[in-house]
């Protein structure tokens, strides 16, 4: 008797131990009819599309109108890329992932773990699809691994109560929230004669918002940071390094090496920074998620967003895009009922609900007759915000190495802002690091 | 008269033996034996994220790469500096401090272990946000207090500037660090053979003396296993780095673990991080091994 319960004692132990090593994310599942395919989805988180309660609602439609079971993880930028790599390692991948090309295209696509879906694209969809995002969704040997949903403009912001109490309002423009260079560079000196301290932070603790600091130093002199191909890293051109070095010598504007772009958010959402290069629609619709209203710092000074500053005044902003993409697990079945959920999604009458869920704009002008271009009418920062959609420029994160690349840009400014700021010591970081994200 | 068990009786006891003993074995193949194997063997491959190509054994060009890596040489560097600071001063302060307390009474003795392994107990990241808020360049209180005395007149960027981040790193881990060993101290000086003690100052031993004849012979395994633990935890320092800095700015605070991350999980690049995991497991087993032979000829 004593074996026994010994026996069954042991037995316990091991299973409570494979209990404690079996996977279970948290997740939410929508209700199926019985019988039906199940397919699973990760999710950053897209504006709502991180909310378990809007996503439950899109998911149970789509079950509802397909029989198709969706099981849904919510994923954070913090750790999202590291639970999906070890998916890919442990081949415990998803069928469906949503984020944006840099990391469908151009990483797990280009590594062979997503499925081609360029089927999905007819000619219909080509015309009514942003020829950027478009593009961005296939890569160069026109395999796509993304349909896009939603895409916007990332920008920076100003705190406009500084400015007008430093006289720098003059230099922006509040109607078309576009300013040159030079209009820059003075409203800096004017908030720097008036505050004293830095006033704006070139941020390189990490990747956090890196697309900021990459358009504001393409923009101010007309740099790129790739070529047209999207096959090499321009970043070490005469004009980005004249930027660098501006904004080195620039007072009231630091390169600080201890914060990343939410950090930044949060000292100009607190009124430190008078004003912030990491900055989009979601922001300006509750700025540093705080929940104190749209375009509000916490003490209640009026937040303007604007395009980069650019010697013509007209930038071109850094996209972003965000969409569906299929993991290639092998099922047949799963990614068939994965592409009837991408077009249920991107591409039907409901994509209204999908798109608004996210809080950017839609990638497309209409789905399956549906005007996407007024989805949000009623809403008034939206609408203002829609004025610097036009000035969206090349979306090169699909760019081969952009892992690396990404990384060495940030590196670069630190280097650059402990350096004694010559040009020379300024050329030399950039040229080692554009060297390193080119495979140098 | 002595007992003897049956063969039979003998096998079966064996067999439950062996059946207790299963979980915490599959355990450690699973989680420990698999993974350090599973380690050596990538470091000699080229294994990455690419499903297109297949893994390429390339025997010892990983370990190659690693000695022309600026990086990793600046991470080894930074470490051996961190493991140079941190395992000395960690010692003879946790020391300090339970020589101090040791023979306090209850009362104030609890308050003081509490006051010193609260650290410990207390989640890394939640210590890494208060240590970021006090560094901070902008609304820090180092900034406020150093200004407010006249120390300084201009912020600081702790964290953001060279010359300081990798000495804030360090304060931080021996904050983190002495709470244990002073813990482990006070206990084996408390079971230091008080008649012997006597006996000297009987003699006419002075303090020092007997510290460093009667104290510190007995309490030699104590430190033989801190500095052993905190050799190990001082190579192993991540969290912080991850936290705070991300090995910078300018690769100022970057250590070898970091960089095992960053290569592995940023760049993808599994067989060079592993030829790096494996480097680090060979310093830290040849340090310990230098500890305990020393602290057995002692």
């Amino acid at each position: 008797m004593k074996k026994v319960l010994a026996l069954i004692l042991a037995f316990c132990m091991i299973f409570a131990l494979t209990a404690c090593g079996s996977k279970t994310p948290a997740s939410t599942e929508s209700a199926a009819p019985s019988g039906g395919t199940e397919i699973t989805l990760w999710t950053y988180p897209i504006g709502n599309w991180g909310d378990e309660k809007t996503v439950k609602a899109l998911t149970d439609a789509f079950t509802a109108e397909t029989g198709i079971k969706v099981t849904v993880e919510y994923l954070t930028y913090k750790d999202g890329d590291d639970k999906v790599n070890t998916a890919i390692t442990a081949k415990k991948t998803p069928d469906l992932v949503m984020e944006g090309p840099e990391r469908l295209v151009s990483n797990w696509g280009a590594n062979g773990h997503m499925v081609d879906i360029s089927d999905l694209f007819d000619d219909t969809d080509k015309k009514e699809i942003n020829a950027a995002a478009l593009a961005a969704c296939f890569n160069a040997d026109g395999k796509a691994y993304e349909y896009p949903l939603v895409m916007t403009a990332h920008c920076m912001a100003v705190n406009y109560n500084a400015f007008v109490e430093a006289g720098a309002d003059q230099y922006i423009n509040k109607e078309t929230h576009t300013w040159t260079t030079e209009q820059f560079l003075k409203a800096v000196d004017a908030l720097y004669a008036k505050y004293g301290d830095t006033v704006g932070a070139v941020f390189c603790n990490g990747q956090g918002g890196d697309q900021g600091t990459r358009a504001l130093v393409n923009n101010l002199y007309g740099g790129t940071f790739t070529n047209a191909e999207h096959t090499a890293y321009t970043w070490d051109d005469a004009k980005n390094i004249k930027a660098l070095k501006t904004l080195y010598d620039q007072n009231g504007i630091a390169y600080d090496a201890s914060i990343v772009g939410g950090d930044e958010i949060a000292n100009f959402y607190n009124g430190i920074f008078k004003m912030a290069f990491c900055w989009n629609i979601a922001q300006q619709l509750n700025p540093n998620s705080a929940g104190n209203g749209a375009g509000k710092t916490a003490n209640g000074d009026e937040i303007v967003f604007m395009a980069f500053p650019s010697e013509d005044g007209t930038a071109k902003l850094q996209g972003g895009i965000w969409g569906f993409g299929i993991f290639d697990n092998g099922d047949a079945a799963k990614i068939e009922a994965s592409k009837k959920f991408i077009k249920y999604m991107c591409d039907s009458a409901k994509t209204v609900d999908a798109v608004r869920a996210s809080n950017f704009f839609a990638a497309r002008s209409a789905a399956e007759g549906t005007d996407l271009s007024k989805v949000w009418a009623d809403n008034e920062v939206m609408n203002e915000y829609t004025k610097l959609m036009p000035m969206l420029g090349d979306y090169y994160q699909v760019t081969t190495n952009w892992a690396t690349a990404r990384t060495a840009w940030w590196n670069m400014l630190q280097k650059v802002g402990a350096s004694d700021g010559s040009e020379a010591a300024i050329t030399a970081a950039v040229n080692e690091f554009c060297g390193q994200a080119n495979g140098k | 008269m002595k007992q003897t068990m049956s063969p039979r009786l003998r096998r079966r006891e064996n067999i439950s033996g062996y059946l207790f003993l299963l979980p915490s074995l599959v355990f450690f193949l699973g989680f420990v034996v698999y993974p350090m194997v599973s380690c050596i063997y990538l470091s000699f491959t080229d294994a990455n994220m690419d499903a297109n190509t297949p893994t390429k054994w390339i025997w010892f060009a990983n370990y190659v790469e690693l000695w022309q890596d600026e990086v990793f040489l600046k991470g080894l560097w930074n470490t051996i500096i961190i493991v140079l600071v941190s395992v000395p001063v960690v010692c003879i302060f946790s020391l300090w401090v339970a020589s101090a307390i040791h023979k306090m009474k209850e009362g104030p003795l609890s308050f003081f272990r509490i006051v010193f392994y609260l650290p410990v107990i207390t989640g890394s990241v939640a210590v890494t946000v208060v240590w970021k808020w006090m560094y901070n360049n902008y609304y820090g209180i180092f900034n406020y207090l150093l200004k407010g005395v006249g120390v300084i007149d201009k912020n600081i960027n702790w964290l953001g500037d060279p010359k300081y981040a990798l000495a804030c790193i360090i304060l931080i881990l021996l904050t983190t660090s002495v709470g244990q060993p002073i813990v482990l101290y006070v206990s084996a000086l408390s079971n230091v053979d008080q008649s012997l003690v006597e006996a000297a100052e009987v003699d006419g031993a002075t303090n020092t003396q007997v510290f460093w004849k009667i104290r510190w012979p007995q309490i030699m395994p104590t430190t033989l296993y801190i500095l052993v633990i905190t050799t190990i935890n001082s190579f192993q320092c991540f969290a912080l780095i991850q936290l705070l800095t991300s090995g910078g700015p300018n690769y100022a605070t970057e250590t070898i673990m970091y960089y095992i991350y960053y290569t592995a999980f940023k760049l993808y690049r599994f067989g060079y991080g592993n030829a790096m995991g494996v480097v680090l497991a060979i310093f830290i087993a040849i340090l310990s091994a230098i500890q305990f032979r020393m602290a057995k000829e002692k």
